[in-house]
Parts: C-alpha cells; structure tokens; sequence
C-alpha cells in the first residue's frame, strides 16, 4: 500500500502544554483513518499542522511526499478540510456557497457547474440549493461543509468531529456519504463518537494527552483489549483499565 | 497576479452579499443615519449653522462610515469564531487577499452612503448640488479607508459578542470629537488640539470644507488629508501584523 501521510516525531508545544508529543504515524492511501482521543488529547492539533494550518513545534510529516514544513503550498493544492465548527458562509445560498469555494479553488465557469452538480447528486444538495445556509438544518448544514471539502478534488480529506451535535438520523446520513468517499481519497476523521469510527474505519489511532496509544484496525483493538466493541476497548486503553 | 485578482474578487463579492443581506447593516449603515440627517436639519436647522445641510450632510457622510468599522469588524470576528477563515486558509488564498477583500467590499457601500446622503441633503439645499459634492463623494471613499482599518483592527482582536462594545467606541469617538453635532467654541483650546490632532473632525472637516468650499486649500484640505492617510496608514499596518499573526496562531 502506498503511503499518504508520515507523520515523523511531529510535536506542538504550547506555552506549558505539550499538545502533540512526538507523534509518529503512516497513513495509507485510500483508507479511512479515524483519530480517537477525549478532549485535549491532540487530535485536531494533529489535524491543523497536517493541513498546514499550524506549525509543528518540531519534527515533520509529509504528504504524499511533501514536507508540511516546506511545501505549504503543494501540499494546500492536494487537500481539504471539514472543520468541526461548521464553516460555511452563512448568508449565503447552498448554491452561493459551491459556487465561492469553486471559483476560491480556481475552476472555470464550465467546471463550477460539474462541481455543482457533482455536489447536488452526491449530498442531495439540489432540494435545498437556494436556501441561505444559516437557514439549513445542522444536518443540512454539514453535509454542504463536507461538500465545499470535496470541490477541489483532495486527495486527502480531513474530516474534523463531521458529525458533532448532529441527530441520529442526520449522522446516518452523513455516514453514508462518508462511507461513499471510501477508496476514493484517504480520510482522516476524528470523532467523539465511538460507533461512529467502529462503523467507518479502517484503521483507528487513539491519542492521549498528545501521545498515540494505539494504532491498528478493530480486530487488534479488540484482541489488544480483549472487548467487543470500539467504545469499551478506547476506554480500557485510555483510562489504562481503571473504569 | 491574475488568480491572485481572481480570489480578491471571489472574496470581495462574498463579503458583500455577507453585509448587505443582514437587515441590520442596512438599517445603521442608510436608515439611521439617514432619519438623522432629516431629523436633526428639520429641527435645529434654523438654530445653530452646525445644523445647515451644508455642514450637516457630509458631517452625516463621515459619521455613517464609523459605522462601517463595526460591520466590517463584525464580519471578520464571525468569520473567525465560526472557523470559516481558518478553513479558507487551506486553500490558496493569502492574508493580504482577504484584507483587501474586507475593505473593497465595504467601498460601494461608503458610495451608496455618500449618494444618498447628499442627495437627501440636496433636497433640502439645493446648493448641495455642485462639482464640490462629486469631489466629496470622492473624497468619503479616501476617508473610509480609516474606519475601514479600524474596523479590520478590531475584527481581528476582538470576538462576535465583545465588538459590538468595542466599535460603540469608534462611533462615539466619531459623535464627540468630530465636533459635528455640537459648536466648538464653548470647548477649551486643549480639547480642540486634541481633536485637530485625532482623525475624526480632520475626516469631517475634509468632507464639509469640500462641499462649503475651499480657502485655503493646505489647511482645510491638505492637512487634514495627511493627517487622516497617516491614521489610516498606521492602522492598515497594524491590522494586518495583527491579522497575518492571528491567523498564524489558530
């Protein structure tokens, strides 16, 4: 398999806090890798400086070969992300918001109305095309984030807590989509929600106070803890089997 | 250069249906001030010169574009709390696009103001209507540009609840030292100094010397031009250190 990401020693410091410790990681091409950690734990820390947002304190990791430190700007033209904040404009349309994020990409007129398209039949977007965002159900409302993530065509996606607040049926919903992008792009997820990464993931990293405990796929986390289920194995590993 | 162009435009016309579309900004940033303007003339006109549209309209121009900071400001800290420019910033866009964005995006909107206004004020006086209001409308644009800064400033310091306080100051300080709503000769020489040197009664003095007409053309419009450039300067720079540092630390 050939590898997306290698994280390499990455590590974030912030004033006291060692928000990412040293953190060493490959992640495949294709696969859904789902970041688990309580709060603080540094996943989304981990995120940012993946997606050049953030700078790493030290170490490096590389994106299909390009250096985060160093190929900012390559590295900007390969992925995208899904906050878990939901940022969209809000005053804007359904069809508004394609529409920036598309010309913000710099695609031609003919390739905005493919991305449109695109984006209405994969999210069912067309029901909902004129409505102002602020105006859409959360649900509505994540699945047009997830949707400005796949314009430019990553080849990595990072989907930040896509699901959080979201009802039941909502995030079924979402799933499905996500589900739907697998093999298409390699995705990096972090969640909450532990039947979420049980029911998307390929491979699962848990963090703890920016250290990664584990790295592997559901049966390894079940045999390493000797549990049924995702949830009962991240409690074992993160509460060192004190609950 | 030309996708650089491309993203300021993509940009700029997002913040403008962003600002436009929110029923607030058009009541403070047009029908406010606007209802001042009338009101203020229809009742104190035969009182006080202060009060002669003359005076009144472009001193209502430049008070309507300290609103501005507050909408440009608001605009930037939504932005911010709601992750939506963090996530712009994966994409190819710089910092200097998106500040460029937020000021061009506010310049039809000082037009829009600086028409109307002296429009209404036009109806009210018809001498209003000269060459002088086509270079006072002009010059509104060039005096926005330091509330435009301001307001850039305080979106990139301050969050969605805080700047709505914050700005309040901006507008006050336009309300008292404009020297616009009141005479200045009660005031004492130290208050005066201090209001020649602050940018308020210079970008108000620029525009109502623009439409009375101008004497001495250093000190009613050189001057105080230098002086309201060198605020806007000083505050561009601040806020754009300040924006490209904040963004840096997300």
């Amino acid at each position: 398999m050939k590898t997306a990401i290698k994280i390499n020693n990455l590590r974030k410091e912030y004033k006291d806090i060692i928000a990412v410790d040293d953190l060493n990681l490959e992640i495949y091409e294709g696969e859904l890798f789902s970041l688990l950690g309580v709060n603080g734990a540094g996943k989304t820390t981990t995120i940012k400086m993946l997606s050049t947002l953030v700078k790493p304190t030290s170490g490096d990791a590389y994106i299909f070969d390009y250096s985060i430190l160093k190929d900012e700007e390559k590295i900007k033209e390969i992925i995208d992300i899904s906050m878990q904040e939901t940022a969209i404009a809000r005053k804007l349309t359904v069809d508004e918001n394609i529409e920036f994020y598309a010309r913000l990409s710099g695609q031609s007129n003919e390739e905005i109305n493919e991305s449109k398209k695109r984006m209405y039949e994969a999210f069912g977007l067309d029901k909902v095309s004129n409505k102002q965002a602020s105006k859409l159900s959360g649900g509505w409302q994540r699945k047009l984030s997830i949707a400005l993530a796949l314009i430019s065509n990553p080849k990595i996606l990072f989907l930040d807590e896509p699901t959080l607040g979201l009802d039941v049926i909502a995030r079924r919903e979402l799933w499905k989509i996500i589900n739907e992008l697998k093999g298409k792009m390699t995705i990096i997820l972090t969640t909450h929600y532990m039947e979420e990464a049980e029911a998307l993931s390929d491979r699962i990293g848990i963090m703890k106070d920016g250290k990664l405990l584990f790295i592997g796929n559901k049966e390894e986390l079940f045999k390493k803890t000797n549990k049924t289920n995702v949830e009962d194995s991240f409690i074992e590993i993160v509460s060192g089997g004190n609950l | 250069m030309k996708e650089s162009l491309s993203r300021i435009v993509t940009l700029t016309k997002r913040n403008i249906k962003e600002i436009l579309r929110d029923p607030l900004s058009l009541i403070f940033t047009l029908g406010m001030p606007l209802f001042m303007e009338i009101l203020f003339y229809l009742i104190f006109h035969n009182m006080t010169s202060q009060f002669e549209m003359k005076y009144l309209a472009p001193g209502i121009v430049v008070f309507a574009e300290s609103f501005l900071s507050l909408f440009v400001g608001l605009l930037i800290a939504i932005d911010r709390s709601t992750s939506f420019l963090t996530r712009l910033y994966v994409s190819k866009a710089k910092s200097y696009e998106f500040i460029f964005s937020y000021a061009l995006s506010i310049i039809p909107i000082v037009f829009i103001q600086s028409i109307l206004f002296f429009i209404v004020g036009g109806i009210f006086d018809t001498s209003l209507f000269s060459i002088n209001m086509i270079l006072a409308i002009l010059l509104s644009l060039v005096t926005s540009l330091f509330y435009i800064a301001i307001g850039i400033l305080l979106g990139t310091l301050c969050n969605e609840k805080s700047i709505g306080g914050v700005s309040s100051i901006v507008i006050a300080g336009q309300s008292v030292l404009s020297g616009m709503w009141f005479p200045l000769e009660g005031l004492s020489e130290g208050m005066i100094t201090i209001m020649n040197v602050l940018p308020f009664r210079n970008a108000t003095k620029i525009i109502q010397n623009t439409i009375v007409g101008i004497n001495d053309t250093f000190n009613d419009l050189v001057l105080p031009l230098i002086i309201v450039l060198a605020y806007t300067v000083a505050a561009f720079i601040i806020a754009i250190v300040l924006f490209r540092k904040k963004m840096k630390s997300i």
